[in-house]
């Protein structure tokens, strides 16, 4: 269970985000725009994704596959237009992204705040990675959209892995049963393997599936059951990819 | 069950999920399983299954949390060998 100085902390910091959004939510479209990322059939994906949000406003758990540093931006830039987010801020996805990689200067910790991330440190003690999933399960509880990737980091072998999957994922699933997974698949096209960013101009191919994981286990045997199902899933949406691709 | 044995049964769960099983000859109650180990995560996960499967124990979530060295998770079995011996009595 939060406590209440943590809950504070987290709508202050939604509060926050909202105000400031106005400002870095435009920057950071037109900065993915002048790199030259593009989405492919973006305004369909969007259109699919708002039918899902519209048959359930949240709570949603995006799980990803994870390539490079920003992914979960190219994803926000995917979900929504800038005005969708600024119309109603609640479709921006909050994220767990790995301390150490966010907080190296000022400007990103300040931007990871602003853009809803809860940092997490993968290899930290138990009870920091309690706390922090302790944000997550209240954020999802109040219908919020989480954005996670259960491969715990980023894919070494570029491909979907099974290896490193985190249990975490099925725990967030079994502490909010009204939570809705959906499995987002996300690769540029000239992503090879995993990189701390994408290619400058890289054109990137997303697939949304929705997924009803379920066990007839409970604790800590469903979790694992979950998350094995959620991983199975964006494997499949893997295959799907590359066989589309003729790869 | 005497902790000396929870410990064998204990390292012969986790020897499976070690790269380097020479590393569980040093291991004692101090041993962190993902430091020392180099367990991640998931096979932390697995290690619990496993551990409830054969000392035919539950392990909530809470306890799962503080399992973090070799000692905490025989602590932990005894425990629960403790509470189930005593429900049953």
């Amino acid at each position: 269970m939060l406590g209440l100085k943590a809950r504070c902390q987290l709508n202050l910091q939604r509060m926050m985000g909202r105000f400031w959004f106005f400002l870095i939510g435009p920057l950071s479209f037109a900065a993915m725009w002048l790199i030259g990322y593009r989405v492919k059939d973006v305004k369909a994906f969007r259109k699919e994704i708002q039918a899902h949000f519209e048959t359930h406003p949240g709570p949603w758990l995006i799980c990803a596959n994870h390539l490079t540093l920003i992914d979960s931006a190219v994803i926000a830039y995917a979900l929504a237009p800038v005005y969708g987010y600024m119309l109603n801020f609640q479709l921006l996805p909050w994220n767990v992204p790995e301390q150490t990689n966010f907080q190296r200067n000022i400007f990103s910790a300040v931007f990871c705040y602003l853009a809803k991330c809860v940092p997490i440190r993968r290899r930290g003690e138990r009870e920091q990675l309690r706390r922090c999933l302790d944000k997550c399960i209240y954020l999802l509880n109040k219908g919020e959209i989480l954005t996670i990737f259960p491969e715990g980091t980023r894919s070494r072998s570029g491909r979907v892995d099974f290896r490193n999957v985190t249990y975490g994922v099925g725990r967030f699933l079994t502490s909010v049963p009204s939570c809705r997974v959906m499995c987002l698949y996300l690769r540029g096209e000239r992503q090879d393997s995993y990189s701390n960013f994408p290619h400058w101009g890289e054109c990137f191919h997303i697939q949304a599936s929705v997924l009803t994981p379920s066990s007839d286990d409970k604790g800590i045997r469903a979790q694992r059951a979950y998350a094995l199902q959620i991983i199975a899933r964006l494997a499949e949406m893997e295959q799907q990819h590359f066989a589309l691709r003729g790869q | 069950m005497e902790e000396r044995l929870v410990m064998e049964k204990l390292l012969g769960l986790i020897e499976p999920f070690m790269d380097d099983p020479g590393l569980l000859k040093k291991a004692g109650r101090a041993t962190h399983l993902i430091d020392d180990l180099q367990l991640n995560s998931a096979w932390l996960v697995d290690l619990i299954i496993k551990i409830e499967d054969l000392f035919d124990i539950e392990i909530t979530d809470d306890d799962a949390d503080a399992i973090q060295t070799i000692g905490n998770a025989v602590d932990v079995i005894q425990l629960k060998i403790r509470d189930r011996n005593s429900a049953a009595a």
